[in-house]
C-alpha cells in the first residue's frame, strides 16, 4: 500500500513536471503553429543555469532568475531566429527548432562539458517531510509539487480571467484567430514563445536536481513531452494535464512494481527458460517496458483516436 | 533525344569516376570514407524522396536503415553458421531493401495520413519506440552491444570474398549507382510527379483524382526500401550494427546531409552526403566542436538558403545558360562577400575553439594551438584577436552582402528580360 | 429520362449552429452553362465545397450523372468526372506549367500510382497536354514554374488543370476574379470554347460575364435558391432584383 501511495505521489510529481513543459509547448503550438522541437532544450538550459547560479548565490535566487533568463533567450530566439523563418512555413520552423535543439546541446557541452553537473537539492530542503510505514518522503519533492501545482493554478487563472488569456483561449480552439484580432501578432508570438520557454526553464530549475543535470536530459525528455501533447490532444491544456499525469503515474507504477509478464505466457504453456524469440517476451517486466510505453500509447492513440483524448482538432 | 544523350553521358561519367576513385584515393582511410559516402548517398537520396520530393519531414527514417542493418547482420551470421540457406552476399542489399519495405508499409500507413508537423511527430515517436526496443528485445538487437557480423560468409564466387575493403567499395559503388539511377527514374514516373504535387498542394491533388494518403504512403514505402538497402550496405561495410543506427541521431544526420546539400534538387542529397561524410571523417579528429559547426551550418541554411548548398549553386544556372559574360560584374561583389564570410567564420571558429579548449582541458596547461599557431589560452591576446577578426568579418559581411545580392538580381533581371523577348 | 449532370436534393450544411446551406434544390442539365449568382455570404463557395466533397454535408443528397456522390472523398468524385477550379489560384507552384497540366490528367489516362511508366515518353500524355496548353494559350510558358507565372496566366493554368482531368462536369469558381477587361474577354472566350460537350457550372460576380455566358441562372440567397431560369427571366424577376441586385434596381 505504501509503495503504491509513494509511487502515485512520485507519478503525480513527474506528471506535473511534464505538464509544465507540455503546457508551454501547447501554448506555442496552438498560437504559432510551431512545434518547438527545442522545448526540452530550454528545460535543460534552465537546469544548467540554476546549477550555475546556485553555485554562486544559492538555490533560491536561481529559482527566479534562471527561468527569466531562459524566457529572454527564448524570446530572442523567436525574434531573430524563428521570425525570419516563418515565411517558409511550419516545416521550416520545425527544422529550425530541430537545429536549435542540436546546437543547444552542443553549446551546453561546450560550456559545461559532457559529465553530469553536481546540481543538488538545496540543503534547507534536504530532509524528510513525512514518514509513513518507515518510508521517508523528501521535503524537496513536496516543494516541487507545490510549485508545479501553483504554476498550474496560476496558468489557468491567467487564461480564464485576463484579456490576454481570452486571446489565448480563442487561439487554442481557432488557430487562425490571433491574426484576425488585429493585435501586434509578431510581438504576441515573441512573448508566447518566451513565456513557454520560461515555463520549461522553471521545470528545469526544480527538476534538474532530481532528474539529473546532464547534456542528454533534453533528448530524453523532449519526445515524451511530444507524446503528452499528442495524446492529450493538440491545443488542449486539459488534455495535456491528463496525459501528463497519466504517463507520469503509469511510468512510476510500472517501475516500482516491476511485475513480470511471464504468468501471461505461462497460461499458454511457455517455459520460463525458453530460448529463441520467446526468450525476450518471457523476460519482459513492467519496468523493462516502461520506456516504450509512452510511444506505444502514441501509436495507439493515432490509430484509434487521431485527435487525442481531449482534442478538438484532428491530427 | 538530345537531352537523353546528355543525361546518359552524365551517368557514364559517374560510372567512370566511381571506377577510378579508389585508384586516386587508395589509402585505407580514404577507402573507408568513400564506402561511408556510398552508403550515405543512398540513404540521403531515399530520405529526400520524403523530404524534398514528397514534402514529408521525418525524424525517424533511420528506423528502416537500422532494422535492415540488423536483419542483414543476422542473415550473414546465419549463413556463416550454416543455419540459413546461402544468399549471395552481393544480393544482401536487396534483402535489406525488402526488410525496409516490410516495416515501411505498415508504419507508413498509419503515419502518412497527414504531412507537416504531425507526420514529423509521429516519425519521432516511432524512432523513440524503436530505440527503446533495442534495449528490450535482446535476441534481435543485443542491447547496447549491437550485433557483430562477418561479411566473409559462404562460398566465394569468382574469388570475391568481400574480405578486403576495396571489394566492398565496388559492391557499395555498384549498388549506389543502381539505387541512384532507380530513384532518379522514379522522379520521372506518374508516382514521382504526384509525389511532387502532394508536396506542393495536397488540397488540389485530391481534385485531380488522387488520394493524398495513398501517394504519401507509396512514397514512404519506396523510400523505406532504399533506406533499408543503405542499411544493409552499412552492415556489410562496418560489420557491426548498433542501437544508434535506428535512433533519432542517425535520422538527424541524414536530415542534416539532405538539407545542407539541398532538398530541392536531385543532386542535393548526393552533394550533402559527400561533403558531410568527408568533413565528418576529416574534422571530427581535429576539433571537438565539429558537431556544433554542423548544427550551426544547418540552422544557417534553414534561415537563409532553403535550397541548401546545391541550391546556392543552382540558382546561377539560368545565368550560366543565358550568357557566361553576365558573371563578369558579379565577380568583385561575390569575392568580397565570400571573403568577408570566411573572415567572420575564422574569427568565430577561433573563439569557439578557445572556449572548448578551456572547458574541456584536463590539465592545468593552458597552451594550445589555433590554426597551427601556438597560443596561450589563459592570456587575453588570442581571445582579443579572434573576437576582433570575428567582429571585423561580421561588419564586412554586413557591407558586402547587399552589393552581392544586387549584382545577382541585376544578372537575373537581364536573364528574365532575355527570356521575355 | 436521362439523368441530370448534377442534382442537389434538399442539401443542407451547418457550421456549428449556423445553417449556411438551407435546403438547396438544383438540377443542372447536361451540356449547359449554368451560372449560380448571389450576394456575398450566400453560400456559393460552401455549395462548391459540398459538391466536390471537401466538407461533409449535414443532410440531403448530391447526384452526379445520376449516381449518388454524397460524402464521397474529393478524389473519388473527381474520378467520376467532376472537376473544379478555385477562386483563389490553387496550382502546384514549384512545378512547371507542363507538369501541372500533366498531373491533372494522369488518373484519367489510367496511370494511377504507376512507378513504372515514364511521363516524358507517353504519347497520350503528350497529346492531351499539348491540346490543353494550346486551348488555354499556355504553350509558350510550358517550362516556367507555375509559381512565377503572371496572375492571368495562373488563372488560365487554373482552368487548364481543371480541364486536363477530362471531366465532363466542371465547376468554375469566379474564373474572371481580379482580371482586367481584356483579360476577362479572353477568359470568357476560353470558357465558351471549353463548354462544347461539357457541362459547366459557374459562380461569378461579374454580371456582364454571367448574362453573356449562361444559358440558365440560379440565384442563391442566404443558402436557398430563390429563382432559376433563363437569363431574360432572371433579369425580369423582381424578387431577384430586390433580394440580390438591391431595392434601387427594382
Amino acid at each position: 500500500m505504501e509503495v503504491f501511495a509513494f509511487s502515485l505521489f512520485n507519478g503525480i510529481l513527474y506528471g506535473m513536471l511534464l505538464f509544465m513543459l507540455a503546457s508551454g509547448l501547447t501554448l506555442i503550438f496552438s498560437m504559432m503553429g510551431v512545434l518547438n522541437f527545442a522545448h526540452a532544450s530550454f528545460f535543460m538550459l534552465g537546469a544548467y543555469l540554476a546549477y550555475q547560479i546556485s553555485a554562486y548565490v544559492g538555490f533560491w535566487p536561481g529559482l527566479v532568475v534562471a527561468p527569466l533568463i531562459v524566457g529572454v533567450i527564448g524570446a530572442a530566439v523567436e525574434r531573430w531566429g524563428l521570425r525570419p523563418v516563418h515565411k517558409f512555413g511550419h516545416v521550416a520552423e520545425l527544422l529550425f527548432t530541430f537545429g536549435l535543439a542540436f546546437v543547444i546541446e552542443e553549446v551546453v557541452q561546450l560550456i559545461w562539458g559532457k559529465v553530469p553537473m553536481p546540481y543538488d537539492i538545496p540543503a534547507s530542503m534536504n530532509f524528510a517531510a513525512f514518514s509513513w510505514q518507515g518510508l521517508d518522503y523528501s521535503a524537496y519533492r513536496l516543494f516541487m509539487l507545490v510549485i508545479s501545482v501553483a504554476i498550474f493554478a496560476a496558468l489557468f487563472l491567467f487564461i480564464a480571467k485576463t484579456r490576454i488569456g481570452l486571446i489565448i483561449q480563442a487561439a487554442l480552439t481557432q488557430p487562425n484567430i490571433v491574426s484576425a484580432l488585429g493585435h501586434d501578432v509578431p510581438r504576441i508570438f515573441m512573448w508566447t514563445f518566451g513565456f513557454g520557454c520560461a515555463l520549461a526553464g522553471l521545470a528545469g530549475v526544480i527538476g534538474g536536481n532530481v532528474l539529473g543535470t546532464e547534456p542528454a536530459m533534453a533528448i530524453t525528455l523532449g519526445p515524451i513531452v511530444f507524446v503528452v501533447i499528442v495524446i492529450g490532444g493538440l491545443g488542449s491544456l486539459w488534455g495535456a494535464l491528463v496525459a501528463a499525469l497519466f504517463i507520469g503515474i503509469v511510468d512510476n507504477l510500472a517501475i516500482s512494481y516491476d511485475l513480470s509478464f511471464y504468468p501471461l505466457f505461462a497460461v499458454f504453456g511457455v517455459e520460463r527458460d525458453v530460448t529463441g524469440i520467446m526468450q525476450d517476451l518471457v523476460r519482459l517486466t513492467t519496468a523493462s517496458i516502461a520506456p516504450v510505453l509512452p510511444y506505444f500509447l502514441l501509436v495507439l492513440i493515432l490509430i484509434v483516436r487521431p485527435r487525442g483524448l481531449f482534442g478538438t482538432r484532428d491530427v | 533525344m538530345a537531352g537523353l544523350a546528355r543525361r546518359s553521358g552524365i551517368w557514364l561519367a559517374a560510372v567512370a569516376v566511381v571506377l577510378v576513385l579508389p585508384w586516386i584515393f587508395s589509402s585505407g582511410f580514404a577507402i573507408t570514407t568513400l564506402n561511408q559516402m556510398g552508403v550515405l548517398i543512398i540513404f540521403s537520396l531515399a530520405y529526400n524522396m520524403l523530404l524534398g520530393q514528397g514534402g514529408m519531414l521525418s525524424f525517424g527514417h533511420a528506423v528502416y536503415f537500422g532494422l535492415a542493418g540488423y536483419s542483414v547482420a543476422h542473415v550473414l551470421n546465419g549463413i556463416g553458421a550454416g543455419t540459413l540457406p546461402y544468399v549471395p552476399v552481393s544480393l544482401l542489399p536487396l534483402v535489406g531493401g525488402l526488410v525496409g519495405l516490410l516495416f515501411g508499409i505498415p508504419i507508413g500507413f498509419v503515419s502518412t495520413r497527414r504531412a507537416g508537423t504531425v507526420f514529423a511527430m509521429i516519425s519521432l515517436g516511432f524512432a523513440e519506440m524503436m530505440t527503446a526496443l533495442t534495449l528490450i528485445l535482446i535476441v534481435f538487437f543485443n542491447g547496447e552491444e549491437g550485433v557483430q557480423t562477418d561479411r566473409w560468409a559462404g562460398p566465394e564466387p569468382f574469388g570475391i570474398t568481400y574480405g578486403p575493403d576495396i571489394q566492398v567499395y565496388y559492391l557499395i559503388a555498384a549498388w549506389c549507382l543502381l539505387a541512384t539511377l532507380a530513384m532518379y527514374a522514379l522522379t520521372h514516373t506518374p508516382f514521382g510527379r504526384m509525389s511532387n504535387a502532394v508536396r506542393d498542394n495536397p488540397e488540389r491533388l485530391q481534385f485531380v483524382g488522387y488520394s493524398t494518403h495513398r501517394v504519401r504512403w507509396l512514397a514512404f514505402a519506396l523510400s523505406s526500401f532504399f533506406a533499408g538497402m543503405a542499411g544493409a550496405l552499412h552492415a556489410l561495410n562496418v560489420e557491426h550494427v548498433g542501437f544508434e543506427t535506428v535512433g533519432v541521431g542517425q535520422s538527424g544526420l541524414v536530415l542534416f546531409m539532405v538539407w545542407i546539400g539541398g532538398a530541392r534538387a536531385f543532386i542535393g542529397p548526393i552533394f550533402g552526403a559527400v561533403v558531410i561524410a568527408f568533413l565528418n571523417s576529416n574534422l571530427s579528429g581535429i576539433t571537438e566542436a565539429w558537431l556544433l559547426y554542423l548544427g550551426i551550418l544547418f540552422m544557417v541554411t534553414v534561415m537563409f538558403a532553403q535550397g541548401g548548398l546545391s541550391g546556392l549553386i543552382l540558382m546561377h544556372e539560368s545565368i550560366w545558360k543565358t550568357d557566361v559574360r553576365l558573371f563578369r560584374p558579379m565577380v568583385r561583389p561575390y569575392a568580397l562577400g565570400i571573403g568577408a564570410t570566411i573572415v567572420a567564420c575564422l574569427g568565430a571558429i577561433g573563439l569557439i575553439e578557445l572556449i572548448y579548449f578551456m572547458s574541456t582541458r584536463s590539465t592545468r596547461d593552458t597552451g594550445t594551438s589555433l590554426y597551427s599557431v601556438p597560443v596561450d589560452a589563459a592570456s587575453l591576446l588570442p581571445w582579443l584577436v579572434c573576437a576582433g577578426v570575428a567582429a571585423l568579418g561580421a561588419e564586412a559581411c554586413r557591407r558586402a552582402y547587399r552589393p552581392m545580392a544586387a549584382s545577382y538580381a541585376d544578372a537575373i533581371e537581364t536573364v528574365k528580360a532575355g527570356a521575355a523577348r | 429520362m436521362t439523368a441530370h449532370a448534377l442534382e442537389l436534393r434538399n442539401l443542407r450544411k451547418s457550421f456549428g449552429k449556423t445553417e449556411i446551406i438551407r435546403g438547396v434544390e438544383l438540377a443542372i442539365e447536361k451540356g449547359r452553362i449554368h451560372a449560380v449568382i448571389g450576394p456575398n455570404g450566400a453560400g456559393k463557395s460552401t455549395l462548391y465545397n459540398l459538391i466536390t466533397g471537401l466538407h461533409p454535408v449535414t443532410s440531403g443528397r448530391i447526384l452526379l450523372k445520376g449516381a449518388d456522390i454524397t460524402d464521397k472523398p474529393p478524389y473519388e468524385i473527381a474520378r467520376r468526372g467532376l472537376s473544379r477550379s478555385f477562386q483563389v489560384t490553387n496550382i502546384f507552384p514549384r512545378m512547371s506549367v507542363l507538369e501541372n497540366v500533366r498531373c491533372a490528367m494522369l488518373w484519367d489516362l489510367g496511370y494511377r500510382y504507376s512507378f513504372w511508366h515514364f511521363v516524358g515518353r507517353r504519347r497520350d500524355l503528350a497529346e492531351r497536354s499539348e491540346a490543353i496548353m494550346e486551348q488555354t494559350g499556355l504553350g509558350s510558358r510550358r517550362n516556367v514554374p507555375a509559381g512565377l507565372l503572371s496572375y492571368s496566366d495562373q488563372r488560365a493554368l487554373e482552368i487548364a488543370i481543371t480541364l486536363a482531368s477530362g471531366a465532363d462536369v466542371i465547376l468554375l469558381d469566379e474564373p474572371t476574379a481580379g482580371m482586367s477587361r481584356s483579360e476577362t474577354e479572353q477568359a470568357v472566350a476560353l470558357i465558351r470554347k471549353i463548354s462544347q460537350d461539357r457541362t459547366l457550372v459557374i459562380v461569378e460576380h461579374d454580371m456582364g460575364v454571367v448574362f453573356d455566358l449562361a444559358e440558365t441562372i440560379s440565384v442563391l440567397v442566404y443558402g436557398q435558391i430563390v429563382a432559376s431560369g433563363p437569363p431574360a427571366e432572371i433579369r425580369a424577376n423582381t424578387a431577384v432584383r430586390e433580394a440580390y441586385l438591391g431595392p434601387e434596381a427594382a
